[in-house]
């Protein structure tokens, strides 16, 4: 089971439901991932990051996470949790 | 930080001496007509708790190293700068009202390079106030009012030279632990809903005027402070038995006072300028600069919900289709990311000030203000002319819910088939209530005042414009020695 946290990036002018595209993620890959929200010097193996626009430049360095998955689009949301389920097989 | 419910209940343990309609409010908390400013401000808790929205609404405390609500933060970047105004689109969009923490925001960020800068020049020790009254701001996630407006009497009189002394704030007594001090201050945007009032100098002053050039934070509820709520167009609906539809806008709301200090106490470990009468111009510009920079976000978010809210209506009466309707949208959308556009960009060419604080670039945020003083106008007359003469003409809620009248509202009010009366009837109320109604104070004459009225904007633009360097521009290419 992959240990995953999610952080959101904007949300002042987002382009699509940011919070339906987290369940939508979270939901398609739950037999292999457990996600929770981020906490201080806990390790991940994946750092969701769910960007409202495409001008969002972060990526949370502070975060410590073996891989980082990007969705900053509503056609992106099932490349992101094929990204997670991919990593699981490489694994 | 404080949770949304933790910031009702401490609002719950003031004791404000305000009156409104001719009465004195013993609980503000709970009044009908004051709790929707509430809910606004709340908004900017309950909003920051949200993980989808932490980014936006929290910061890193310079001081302590700790997260804070970033309506408590000391800018330290040009992102920070460009993160506040996001910050204030989103929470106009939440809440399609003043959500009123932004002016404290903007006075603390003034004050605080400000007083570094005083500190430098005089010796005092103004700034180590300011840091330590900031840090419990930052820490217990307070809620502070900025206070800058004196109604000043004779806009032709210095602040010395009125009649009545009291009509600018000033100092009436010194002792050795404080000041005492007299006078008002108009146009106070969420004092109710503050912990804290941190008090500015409204204009530039000259030598005679020392008594004038203080700023100070208070608690809200101190004892002498006197406050009058100001009422708004169409504010008693929200007392009537039927108060849904007709409001408008259910939850949320703005509100100001006329706030008066009458031999009101200030520590000397509060006072963060007194007598410095060279100073008082710097903070009243670096505010006003702030707040300039803050309207490119919050109106603009406002305006998404107004734009929102004019195409359902046009939807709902089968007219989104036609041409200049299309267009008339289009225009909305295009002002209103003007604005936004010059919040994002007086934000980008920000720059370090003494203190390390963040100032943004003054003249385009004077830009973005006089665009502010007009384009919510057009806006608005552009909803107005889309939504059609029956947002002012359709009969009232309680008409709705009487059996005598209902069918013949649902049946005569109906537009597109498949939408039902009701909501037709609540996005006109809604397009009413941000245009003319209670929400319009904030998003109109609060847009043509707020900040600074027009003229004030286009001072600024004037002194910031650097024409020297246009006009040695002009006369190399016209080839003039």
């Amino acid at each position: 089971m992959l240990t995953c946290t999610v952080k959101f990036c904007g949300g002042c002018n987002p382009r699509y439901d940011r919070g339906a595209a987290y369940r939508e993620i979270t939901g398609a890959v739950h037999d292999i991932a457990s996600f929770s929200l981020p906490q201080d010097g806990k390790h991940y193996d994946v750092l969701l990051i769910i960007r409202g626009c495409t001008a969002c430049p972060y990526l949370y360095e502070e975060i410590d996470a073996d891989h980082r998955v990007l969705c900053v689009a509503e056609d992106q949301i099932g490349q992101a949790a094929d990204a997670i389920r991919a990593l699981v097989s490489s694994k | 930080m404080m949770t949304k419910d933790q910031y009702i209940e401490s609002l719950r343990k003031l004791n404000l001496n305000l009156w409104m309609f001719g009465k004195k409010i013993e609980n503000p908390v709970d009044d009908p007509v004051i709790r929707p400013s509430l809910n606004s401000f709340a908004a900017t808790y309950e909003v920051a708790e949200d993980p989808q929205y932490e980014d936006l609404m929290t910061a890193t405390s310079h001081i302590t190293g700790k997260k804070i609500n970033r309506f408590t933060n000391i800018h330290q970047s040009t992102d920070d700068l460009i993160k506040k105004v996001k910050m204030q689109r989103l929470l106009g969009q939440k809440t399609a009202a003043c959500f009123q923490r932004c002016v404290g925001m903007d006075a603390m960020n003034a004050v605080y390079s400000s007083t570094y800068e005083i500190d430098e020049a005089c010796g005092t020790k103004y700034h180590e106030n300011f840091v330590k009254f900031l840090t419990r701001v930052q820490d217990e996630d307070l809620a502070v009012d900025g206070a800058m407006t004196d109604v000043k009497g004779d806009r032709g009189l210095a602040p010395s030279k009125q009649a009545d002394p009291d009509l600018y704030l000033h100092v009436v007594e010194r002792t050795p632990d404080g000041v005492y001090v007299t006078g008002a201050k108009a146009h106070q945007t969420g004092y109710i809903n503050s912990h804290e009032v941190l008090v500015m100098p409204t204009i530039s002053m000259r030598p005679g005027d020392e008594d004038y050039a203080i700023s100070f934070a208070i608690p809200t509820d101190s004892e002498g402070i006197t406050l009058i709520y100001g009422r708004q167009s169409c504010d008693t609906r929200k007392l009537e038995e039927y108060n849904d539809i007709d409001v408008g806008n259910k939850t949320y709301g703005g509100h100001e006072v006329l706030v008066i200090f009458d031999h009101v106490f200030v520590p000397n470990d509060r006072i963060f300028l007194n007598g410095e009468v060279q100073f008082a111009g710097m903070i009243v510009e670096r505010f006003a600069g702030f707040h300039r920079q803050s309207y490119g976000g919050c109106k603009v978010g406002v305006g998404d919900v107004l734009i929102g809210a004019t195409q359902l209506a046009v939807e709902m009466a089968g007219a989104a289709k036609a041409s200049h309707v299309k267009d008339k949208i289009i225009e909305m959308t295009h002002l209103n990311e003007t604005l936004y556009a010059c919040g994002i960009a007086c934000s980008s060419q920000g720059s370090a000030t003494k203190s390390g604080g963040y100032l943004i670039d003054l003249l385009l945020a004077n830009v973005c203000k006089q665009n502010v003083t007009r384009f919510p106008y057009e806006i608005a007359r552009l909803a107005q002319d889309l939504a059609g003469g029956l947002m002012v003409t359709q009969p009232s809620e309680a008409d709705y819910r009487n059996p005598v009248t209902h069918d013949y509202i649902v049946k005569y009010l109906k537009g597109v088939d498949s939408v039902a009366t009701e909501d037709r009837m609540r996005v006109l109320r809604l397009i009413e209530n941000i245009t003319m109604g209670t929400a319009a104070v904030g998003y109109l004459p609060e847009s043509m005042h707020g900040a600074g009225s027009p003229q004030a904007q286009r001072i600024m633009i004037s002194r910031q414009s650097n024409m020297e360097m246009k006009k040695k521009l002009a006369k190399a290419i016209a080839r003039i020695d």
